[in-house]
């Protein structure tokens, strides 16, 4: 707490010091745009500094030992804390909190679009809302999965006491506060418009408050790369003996290759935003057509990172739910191998298909036939992915609670939007699609039924391991059906707007289309309403709900032979992976000895695997 | 194979057959497109139908699948899961067949409506007229080849090739016509180029898709950033655009 506390007064001191030293300097007012970059960035290193690189890094600069703060309980999610599984929840808690704030943004947004005309918002208004519901939503998608379950379970999962860089870890958490308040501080300055891809010139020339979406999106890539290059280090460094890449779980593979894209991608995103940054205060011309810049830069850069994002969103995902489908169907993973390939080649496509966003941009028609291809080309791993799903559930043992019926929905949405990505990946029919309601329906199946699912998905699974608790089956199940079944509604309506005329980011549109956008709207408050039982679910079940144990699935891998929640560094002995992570169906395979006591990979028989039974 | 696996496919393969009987009816049954008033409309619509029909059966064969296995493979867990499924790890003939069919797939729809789509689509590099089409925050500059202009109007001809070169004074806007179902942005400091031939005679009033809508964001009045489009008979559209060139 005191850390936190000093963290916002060296913050709010940085960022003063900053702006006025800017002011003093340059004149002009306090509150230009010159002024709040450096106040932004001064301040970002006092909030940094005062939440414990100071009591850590500094100190030890100068040759002091590393201040230490006894805090236990849950004072330790408010602090700067090095262990993974606390970071885990930080991401995990505030991740949901920023998921549920765009939600409420879509719910305006749905309002205003129930009928034609102008309603609750003007045109501005709408497209600040819609900027802001974008870009929350995007971090949502980047962060949720990789930030919270990657750091939770990756080391448990590679029988490793924590991530390769702890402290490193903490300042990637601790990186993301100074994002959201920047998003939300927009508003302050005219907010930003520019939607969350911020094309210029618009970004360029609107209100002041898109300076801080560029700083906000700028300091989200720095945590983005830093947390990549811990998980990435962590994996090739820090795996238990005998935990071979062949053994590797697979959730632990998507966390690998999405940290990859995430490490070597968003520096591009990075380096666009700072682009606009400099046009915007420094008088620089990179993106002005009129003067010798080109708008055509920005979208280049910008998807050479955005596309990739998408795989940073969509990896980790496919591992949850493999990961939950194969345990939950107690049958091994189909086609390990084939996958890992898949998630691989995946990566590596994804940085090669940006320009498929661009058909109708403007650039050079020799670049389309080569982007059309390689875009396409994506569609072979990743069915390779579904095969794999698919063929796991064939003649398992499905046992149908809350996870496996949302890793099952999973399927079926992610494949909706692969399937209608192929008309966007196509040129012909992307020239009419393209920036129409069809690309908002496709990338809210792949995103929303894509990573969100499958965070849903991870939630249900790991919630027992991370509580302790369970939550109660039988409104899970009837959460997944009700989300499911107005996301049809809700998105179903709008592939057909998108083929019939109307175009996204609009606040209003011709009325003949009005009949669709009801049913969507109407369809979306029930989704959005959705959600508060997801809460009330996830709530009543951390305090209430039945014990757990160690092992309530009786699942093969290292984080099911752990307490739940398991104790600090994880495991009381070292354990020595021996076989296959996913022996299910051969009598007497193995995943793992411990170092005092051997343990059945998933011994049907056996209820109490274990090791140290319930912790409050 | 026994009878139990045998049941197993026979309903998988019957829940696909009506799966995709249906998707069929649902989707090339029902008119989903709106009216085409250009020959590019026809082009990528037929390509819209191709890839519609080829979804189809992929995605209905996932679902059956998915509903095979809610059906056929759920089992009742009392407390904690007592028997496992088989030992599958892999079959390596079927994966091989599986990705050989949809890298084909992929490599089909890349030549087809791709390539030949596309080829279809631009058609050769030349036009019976040109029209300049300028974007400017929030409204469209129309230059004929004789002087006339029009201010957020376009009038076009029927079954003439038009070139429109379009540029932008401002911001990147997105010239898009959903009934040719066509667009192209409007980029400042470029001449991008976008290729058409009207097809039937027209106006805005008919459907409202006869619009030129900005697609692009840019700002407050991006919604309202569309001008209707007229399409005349050529002999028609030559008597109204000399009219306006000698008004002007």
């Amino acid at each position: 707490m005191r850390q936190l506390l000093r963290a916002v007064i060296f913050g709010i001191l940085g960022y003063l010091i900053g702006a006025a030293l800017t002011w003093l300097i340059r004149g002009g007012s306090m509150g230009d745009e010159v002024c709040v970059v450096f106040g932004y960035i001064l301040g970002l290193i006092g909030w940094l500094f005062g939440i414990g690189m100071g009591d850590t890094w500094v100190r030890e600069w100068f040759g002091l030992p590393a201040r230490k703060y006894e805090v236990t309980g849950w004072k330790r999610y408010l602090g700067f804390s090095t262990d993974h599984k606390v970071i885990g929840v930080q991401y995990l808690a505030t991740f949901i909190v920023v998921l549920l704030l765009g939600g409420v943004a879509a719910m305006i947004i749905r309002f205003e679009l129930a009928q034609a005309g102008e309603g609750i918002l003007n045109a501005d208004r709408y497209n600040q809302v819609m900027s802001m519901h974008g870009i929350l939503m995007v971090a949502v998608a980047v962060a949720a999965i990789l930030g919270s379950f990657g750091n939770y379970l990756v080391p448990i999962m590679i029988g490793a006491d924590d991530m390769a860089f702890p402290r490193l870890n903490a300042v990637t958490f601790w990186l993301i506060p100074p994002v959201a308040i920047g998003l939300l501080a927009a508003p302050t300055l005219g907010s930003f418009d520019a939607g969350w891809t911020a094309y210029p010139p618009l970004s360029v020339v609107n209100n002041g408050g898109q300076i801080l979406f560029v700083l906000a999106v700028t300091t989200f890539g720095l945590s983005s790369i830093l947390g990549g290059l811990n998980v990435i280090t962590t994996i090739v460094t820090m795996r238990a003996p005998g935990m071979t890449w062949g053994r590797l779980p697979i959730f632990v593979w998507g966390a690998f290759s999405a940290s990859l894209i995430s490490l070597l991608t968003t520096q591009f995103f990075a380096a666009s935003l700072i682009l606009i940054a400099m046009d915007r205060v420094a008088g620089t011309v990179f993106f002005n057509g009129g003067a010798g810049g080109d708008p055509l830069l920005y979208q280049h850069l910008f998807w050479f990172y955005s596309h990739p994002a998408v795989y940073v969103m969509v990896l980790p995902g496919f591992g949850a739910v493999l990961e939950t489908i194969t345990h939950m169907s107690r049958k091994p993973l189909f086609a390990y191998k084939a996958v890992v390939v898949s998630f691989l080649s995946i990566a590596g496509l994804s940085v090669i298909v940006w320009a498929h966003h661009m058909f109708t941009s403007g650039m050079a028609e020799y670049l389309h036939g080569p982007f059309m291809f390689a875009s396409e080309m994506i569609s072979v791993p990743t069915g390779m992915v579904f095969l794999s799903a698919v063929a796991t559930l064939w003649r398992g043992k499905l046992w149908m609670k809350t996870p496996l019926f949302f890793a099952m929905i999973w399927i079926f949405q992610f494949l909706m939007g692969g399937v209608t990505g192929i008309f966007l990946a196509d040129v012909v029919t992307d020239v009419s699609l393209h920036d129409s309601y069809f690309v908002v329906a496709h990338f809210h199946y792949t995103i929303m039924g894509g990573m969100l699912f499958a965070f849903l998905t991870g939630i249900f699974f790991w919630f027992p391991k991370i509580t302790g608790r369970m939550i109660n089956d039988r409104l899970g199940i009837i959460f997944a059906l009700w989300l499911t079944i107005a996301f049809q509604l809700t998105f179903l309506p709008q592939f057909w707007l998108g083929t019939n005329g109307m175009n996204r980011r609009i606040a209003d549109y011709p009325e003949q289309l009005e009949g669709a956008n009801l049913m969507s709207s109407i369809s979306a408050f029930i989704l959005g309403s959705s959600f508060i039982l997801f809460v009330y679910i996830l709530l009543s079940g951390a305090i209430r709900g039945p014990k757990a144990g160690g092992n309530p699935w009786n699942a093969s891998t290292l984080e099911w032979q752990v307490s739940s929640p398991p104790p600090e560094h994880n495991f009381s002995g070292q354990p020595t992976v021996v076989g296959h992570p996913y022996g299910y169906g051969t009598a007497g395979s193995r995943h793992a000895e411990f170092a005092d006591v051997t343990v059945a990979a998933a011994p049907p028989e056996q209820p109490g695997t274990d090791q140290g039974g319930d912790h409050e | 194979m026994d009878q139990q696996r045998r049941n197993d496919w026979i309903l998988f393969g019957s829940f696909w057959a009506v799966f995709s009987v249906v998707g069929f009816y649902l989707v090339l049954g029902i008119d989903l497109l709106p009216a085409q008033w250009a020959h590019e409309a026809e082009v990528v619509d037929d390509a819209y139908i191709l890839l519609m029909g080829l979804s189809i059966p992929i995605f209905a064969g996932v679902a059956a699948a998915l509903l095979t296995s809610l059906i056929r493979f759920r089992v009742k867990v009392e407390g904690q899961p007592t028997e496992d499924g088989p030992p599958v790890h892999n079959n390596r003939n079927f994966v091989r067949l599986w990705i050989a069919s949809t890298l084909m797939l992929a490599l089909m729809i890349t030549v087809n409506p791709g390539f030949i789509g596309i080829a279809e689509l631009r058609g050769e590099p030349s036009a019976d007229i040109v029209v300049e089409v300028q974007a400017q925050r929030w409204s469209w500059k129309v230059n004929y080849e004789n002087g006339a202009e029009t201010f957020n109007q376009l009038y076009l001809p029927a079954d003439r090739r038009v070139r429109f070169d379009i540029t932008s004074l401002d911001l990147v806007h997105s010239f898009w016509i959903p009934g040719f179902r066509v667009k192209i942005d409007a980029v400042p400091g470029r001449v991008t180029h976008l290729y058409v031939t009207p097809e039937g005679v027209g106006s805005f009033e008919d459907d409202f898709n006869l619009r030129v809508q900005c697609a692009e964001i840019c700002g407050l009045g991006h919604a309202q950033m569309a001008m209707p489009v007229t399409v005349l008979e050529p002999a028609d559209f030559d008597a109204w655009v000399s009219d306006l060139a000698e008004g002007a």
